[in-house]
């Protein structure tokens, strides 16, 4: 009889929760070991960390700040992962639908409770608008949409930096250069936390069952898992492929609304913080499941979060990226490892 | 050299004790009264101050500096305790850090770039926290705001740079199109006018106050467009090793960082917070504290280092005897000025306000890409 590693297509999920909640905790004893190392207390760091983010308002308000753009950005990825396609150009999506809202904020006079839903739709659109190239490059001249949407994300990136300094520079004279404060915000939900959050788990919702419960839904997976199975069996790859990438940029186009008119309530460079890219990783943490992005997101907000206490306990920048980091290694080693088990086996049956 | 920094240091020291009261600002820019009382007194074993940075401390400009500013509190204040956060993005996380500060009962929060909505949405929530933002133009009751009238020591500066550039065309590594850019490029191009009155000037704008890579890559643009003296507002040395690599000369900010260009470098405008820091960080203390809008005149606070070995005797004679004018009260900021488009901005013989220069945000005649 001989032990084998055996890997499986998918893990269970228990297997693959415990793997995660190990590989967190590992990431977070070398996280300590090489803290304490370096002179500092990892218990009473913890300690605070938890304090701030779990035993207050104060914390948990902004982490629910954080988690609304990251669900959105995440839900971007994933969504547009259910058909095959990466999406890396969230972060320009979220640009142009930071962009497009803040342009009918800025040129078109209304109240707010009309003024919000426009733009709403202009955040959509903002987004589905700067996917639509990749989307037909890809559906017709199969040209990977890797790379033309991550390029894209610097064209956005400079596009807010033209406007936000340039043509829509707020004229009062502010140091930093920025749009004037927009008049419509987003009302307040709980603290500071905006509508914003509350309406981004409700689209994930809404995603996930349709992906679940309709025909279309199980058309793009099928299409997804094997484009030629899908086309064999006489599914419109093509015109999926393209539905479901544009909703991915103006899913992301929305987290770049509801920034906006949400939490910033100025157009200005910058303010994606990185949003667009780490909503990859929220979709990777997610496994593609576009309710398991809630999760994600709330794990990386937190991740942040914690990383933004400890940078006000005396623990540097770069201290804390490389934990950040940490964490998402371990658990992406974890994630592998929930796939294999350990099988006995009997030399006959090999 | 190092000796001539330490002497340019205590001179700028001495200037500073001798101008005392004109660390406060001019008359016209003083806020009005303040109504409401002064925050209540703090122990100086119970008071937490925390700084929040846009570059990292070890920057050796800008944010550097800021820092010794802290350390000075430190060493004046030893039961203090201080925290810092560096390299905070001009986004919501930036509201989420300055938050953080409240949540761990700071008492003072020191903003040392202008985060604006970013840093006020925190400070209206906290009325019982003093809150500062330098190059803040929006003080609130429990907000101040501080800078430096860097204007002056450019416009010295600047006029050595008009002697030394032979194409008489300058080149501009700027941040932002914000005030402090404009009154830099205008104050620079002004010195340099006074002895050239062909310079011009070239401006790129990398959108960063801290981006070494972006900042040398224009640096190489503006020399390859033929300037041959730049200027910036750049809290690192990037473009200065252009400027030595190419065989060209450098004006630079915050510190002396010359030994990454002995031979580039003119001079730089150089800063110092810690006596304000210090002042403002006693008021408190003691319960004295209001919001107020300090600019720190050019001698305390703000001042030209001491000039690059590849300067000139006479050039080093000419500028400073415009240094000297302006620390007398003489100012070179009168009309007739025209902004780039050719329009008259400011009349003949009208002398702008300290509040005007600091609020500059057009470009004078002789100015593109901005």
């Amino acid at each position: 009889m001989a032990i084998r590693l055996q890997r499986l297509p998918s893990a269970s999920p228990a297997v693959a929760l415990a793997a995660r909640a190990i590989a967190i905790l590992l990431a977070l004893v070398t996280a300590g070991l090489l803290l304490a190392a370096s002179g500092a207390q990892p218990l009473k760091l913890a300690q605070q960390v938890l304090k701030s983010t779990f035993g207050s308002g104060f914390g948990l308000e902004d982490v629910g700040l954080l988690v609304t753009p990251l669900i959105l950005t995440g839900l971007s990825v994933a969504v547009a992962l259910r058909i095959g396609a990466w999406n890396i150009g969230a972060e320009g999506q979220f640009y142009a639908g930071a962009f497009a809202a803040t342009g009918v904020a800025l040129f078109i006079p209304g109240p707010s409770i009309v003024m919000l839903p426009l733009m709403f739709i202009a955040g959509a659109l903002g987004g589905l608008i700067w996917i639509l190239v990749p989307t037909l490059a890809r559906a017709y001249a199969d040209v990977s949409e890797l790379i033309t949407t991550l390029l894209l994300n610097f064209v956005a990136t400079l596009l807010v930096y033209y406007v936000a300094t340039g043509p829509w520079l707020d004229p009062g004279g502010h140091a930093l250069a920025t749009t004037a404060r927009l008049k419509h915000d987003m009302p307040e939900f709980i603290g500071i936390v905006h509508w914003g959050f509350p309406m981004a788990i409700l689209l994930a919702v809404i995603t996930a069952a349709t992906f679940s419960f309709t025909r279309w839904g199980y058309e793009v997976r099928i299409a997804g898992s094997n484009p030629q199975a899908a086309k064999y069996a006489g599914m419109p790859f093509r015109r999926h492929l393209i539905v479901v990438m544009l909703l991915s940029g103006a899913i992301a186009g929305i987290a770049g609304m509801l920034e906006v008119a949400g939490t910033v309530h100025r157009l200005q460079g910058g303010i994606s913080n990185n949003f667009g890219y780490l909503g990859i990783m929220v979709a990777v943490l997610a496994r593609g499941s576009c309710i398991g992005v809630i999760a994600g997101a709330a794990l990386m907000a937190v991740i942040l979060n914690s990383g933004i206490i400890l940078q006000t306990q005396g623990v540097n920048t770069s201290t804390v990226l490389a934990i950040t980091g940490l964490i998402l290694f371990f658990t992406a080693v974890g994630d592998e490892l929930a796939h294999f088990r350990i099988v006995s086996s009997k030399p006959a049956e090999a | 050299m190092s000796d001539l920094r330490h002497l340019s240091r205590r001179r700028l020291l001495n200037l500073g004790a001798a101008a005392g009261s004109s660390l406060l600002l001019p008359p016209g820019l003083i806020r009005s009264a303040h109504a409401a009382a002064p925050l209540p007194a703090v122990a100086e074993k119970d008071a937490l101050i925390a700084f929040g940075h846009t570059g990292p401390v070890t920057d050796e400009g800008w944010t550097w500096s800021h820092d010794q500013g802290m350390k000075a509190v430190k060493a004046a204040f030893p039961q203090v305790k201080t925290v810092f956060v560096e390299s905070i993005p001009y986004s919501a996380d930036a509201t989420r850090t300055y938050r953080q500060f409240v949540s761990e009962n700071a008492c003072m929060v020191f903003a040392t770039s202008n985060y604006g909505d970013f840093l006020y949405d925190v400070a209206k929530r906290s009325p019982k926290v003093a809150f500062y933002e330098c190059d803040g133009r929006n003080p609130l009751d429990n907000l101040s705001t501080y800078y430096v009238a860097h204007w002056y020591p450019t416009y010295v500066t600047g006029v050595a740079a008009g002697l030394m550039s032979k194409s008489g065309k300058l080149g501009y590594v700027a941040s932002f199109p914000v005030p402090s850019v404009f009154s830099g490029t205008n104050a620079f191009l002004m010195g340099a006018r006074s002895v050239n009155p062909n310079a011009t000037m070239q401006v790129i704008t990398i959108n960063s106050w801290f981006d070494p890579q972006a900042a040398t890559q224009a640096g190489t643009a503006l020399l390859d467009n033929g300037c041959d003296l730049l200027f910036g507002i750049m809290d690192e040395a990037g473009y200065l090793q252009v400027a030595e690599k190419r065989g060209a000369k450098a004006v630079m900010w915050n510190t002396d960082i010359r030994r990454y260009g002995p031979k580039a470098y003119i001079s730089s405008i150089v800063i110092d917070f810690k006596q304000y820091y210090v002042g403002e960080v006693k008021k408190r203390l003691e319960g004295t504290w209001t919001p107020s809008s300090t600019i720190l005149p050019m001698g305390a606070g703000v001042d030209r280092d001491a000039w690059g070995e590849s300067v000139p005797e006479d050039v080093r004679k000419q500028a400073d005897a415009v240094r000297e004018k302006i620390l007398g009260g003489w100012s070179p900021f009168v009309g007739e000025i025209k902004d780039a488009k050719g329009n008259v901005k400011l009349a003949s013989g009208k002398r702008m306000s300290e509040a005007e220069l600091y609020n500059w945000d057009w470009p004078i005649a002789g100015i593109s890409g901005l």
